[in-house]
């Protein structure tokens, strides 16, 4: 199968400290792939590997099917990036900014300009100098820049930066948009929930190696509701409520119940236990965090 | 619109827009000016002394109030001042994409790394080259309107080539102070060169090597220390050219293949 993004192997090693080791990565075409993990886990390195900014010491990169060579060649004409903060040239306005990547983009309508802007709601920006633009603002005129050529791959580190929330959201539902059209994202982010609610698919990095890779099957697991229902004796619950065909699972001291019914209706089953004289303790909704097992994961390898 | 023309329109756009083709300009112009004021001063130094130009224990050392002088005073002006003022636009065009941190705009892009230093260079060339071109413009204008003798068609021409080459040559070992900006990312690095190489160029000079130093090899032909046929030999502009061309290729050889973590 061609992978959109393939890495195999991939390590960086800056004199004695190794900032990237063994990233092996397949990115199918249409996902978007959020990239975790802490400050210094090796995100940025491995976006720039993924880009031609940085040669891997060890590995190799294939983009859109095609192997970067040297000089940091590559199929970039379908590719569109945002490497760590945004920057733009202050001394040019906006539509200057945005027309130089026209240019560099080998794109010859101008037209694409007033498009993107559009797009990213800067139009009314457009005469400003990219100067005195506010964070968010020069966060939607780096999103321009990566957009306006129509790529069919948007590399993003920290996409949402700066942004207010209805921007986070209009920059959302944009990515979600693209991705139903077939764009692939790869974006990674600190905030954990904008990428829980984004992503098709979510790998860990941490200490620079991946440590997990979750896929759209593991990732609604996590989102998955359960009921948790504490008893003082467990195993009599357990059989109670097996019985009256729940498809209730023994979780230590607790048990999860993920049927929708006993989601709707907790009621029912707290009548079933109290009139079996098990009754709860504790009764309640919960959803696996995303959040949690990624401070699980990374604190566990610590 | 191809690669290389797409970097130029950019490489331009970026420099016009900025402040600091007019400051350069408004810096370079001192020396046809100074040159000027000079000019005025020789010709009548008691004048001078009487309008408070000069005090009493000036010590003006140009030479005489002629064209000839004129042309020297601008072409030694071009050779040392040109080192600095071409080296503080190349300095720019250069190390600000590390210090506004837009280097990341210019990579990974259809348009290659070659095209886009290619275009640099070329901005720069015809920036400087258009310095050299006004202030011996200027020069004219300031000598014609100061009333000096000993014009000639014969001494313009060779003003010419020695101005021009001096500008000429100059430019010719910018590119050592683009690798400097570039590796060094930022500004510092390349203004330490700068500083470096003029003060390795007036040491040479003083123990007789100039001849065979890149960096003194513009003053000389500008006649800084007296004749260019006492210092320079045609192994002078071998050199001065193979400088030239190592200093491009580590260039484009650097922006090729370094990482780019900034």
């Amino acid at each position: 199968m061609d992978y959109v993004i393939e890495t195999s192997n991939l390590s960086k090693l800056y004199g004695d400290v190794q900032a990237v080791k063994d990233v092996s990565l397949q990115v199918k075409q249409g996902e978007i792939f959020g990239f975790l993990g802490l400050n210094g886990a090796g995100k940025t390195t491995t976006i720039r590997m993924l880009l031609g900014m940085i040669r891997p010491s060890e590995g190799n990169v294939k983009v859109l099917g095609q192997a970067l060579g040297p000089g940091g060649r590559g199929p970039w004409a379908q590719v569109g990036h945002l490497v760590e903060s945004p920057s733009a040239y202050p001394e040019l306005t906006v539509k200057e900014n945005l027309d130089i990547a026209r240019r560099l983009y080998g794109l010859k309508n101008p037209k694409a300009v007033d498009d993107v802007m559009e797009k990213l709601s800067i139009a009314s920006y457009s005469r400003r100098k990219a100067g005195t633009l506010s964070m968010g603002n020069l966060q939607r005129l780096g999103l321009a820049r990566a957009m306006i050529h129509n790529p069919s791959l948007l590399i993003l580190d920290e996409p949402a930066n700066g942004l207010d929330p209805a921007g986070v959201v209009e920059i959302r539902e944009l990515l979600e948009v693209l991705a139903k059209n077939g764009v692939t994202v790869f974006m990674s982010s600190h905030i954990l929930t904008e990428v829980d609610r984004l992503a098709t698919r979510i790998g860990i990095i941490h200490r620079g190696q991946m440590i997990e890779d979750l896929d759209t099957e593991k990732l609604n697991k996590f989102r998955e509701r359960q009921l948790e229902i504490k008893v003082r004796d467990v195993a009599k619950a357990h059989s109670l409520l097996t019985r009256a065909n729940y498809s209730a699972t023994m979780n230590g001291d607790s048990i999860l119940i993920s049927d929708t019914h006993a989601l709707e209706t907790p009621d029912e089953i707290a009548r079933l236990l109290v009139n079996a004289d098990t009754p709860p303790t504790h009764l309640a909704i919960r959803q696996q965090n995303l959040e949690e097992h990624f401070m699980k994961l990374t604190g566990n390898t610590k | 619109m191809n690669a290389f023309s797409s970097a130029l329109y950019t490489e331009s756009l970026k420099a016009i827009r900025s402040k600091v083709p007019l400051l350069t300009t408004l810096g370079f112009l001192i020396v046809p000016l100074v040159g000027g004021l000079f000019m005025v001063i020789l010709k009548d130094p008691e004048a001078a002394k009487s309008m408070g130009l000069i005090s009493t224990k000036a010590q003006l050392a140009v030479g005489t109030a002629d064209w000839p002088t004129f042309f020297n005073f601008l072409a030694q002006g071009v050779a040392v001042g040109g080192a600095i003022m071409f080296a503080i636009i190349t300095t720019w065009v250069f190390g600000r994409e590390f210090s506004d941190r837009t280097i990341k705009e210019l990579l990974s892009l259809p348009t290659s790394r070659e095209a886009i230093v290619g275009a640099k260079f070329t901005v720069i060339s015809l920036w400087t080259l258009t310095l050299t071109l006004l202030s011996f413009a200027v020069c004219i204008l300031v000598g014609d309107a100061v009333v000096i003798p000993g014009w000639s068609v014969e001494l313009f021409h060779s003003a010419a080539i020695d101005i021009v080459g001096a500008g000429i040559m100059t430019i010719m070992l910018l590119p050592f102070v683009a690798f400097a900006a570039s590796i060094g990312r930022g500004f510092m690095p390349a203004f330490g060169w700068t500083i470096f190489t003029v003060f390795i160029a007036q040491i040479s000079v003083i123990m007789g090597w100039g001849g065979w130093l890149p960096w003194a090899i513009p003053a000389l032909f500008s006649g800084a220390a007296g004749p260019k046929a006492e210092f320079l030999s045609p192994a002078s502009y071998a050199i001065l050219f193979l400088a030239s061309g190592f200093g491009l290729f580590i260039t484009f050889y650097w922006w090729r293949n370094a990482d780019q973590t900034k």
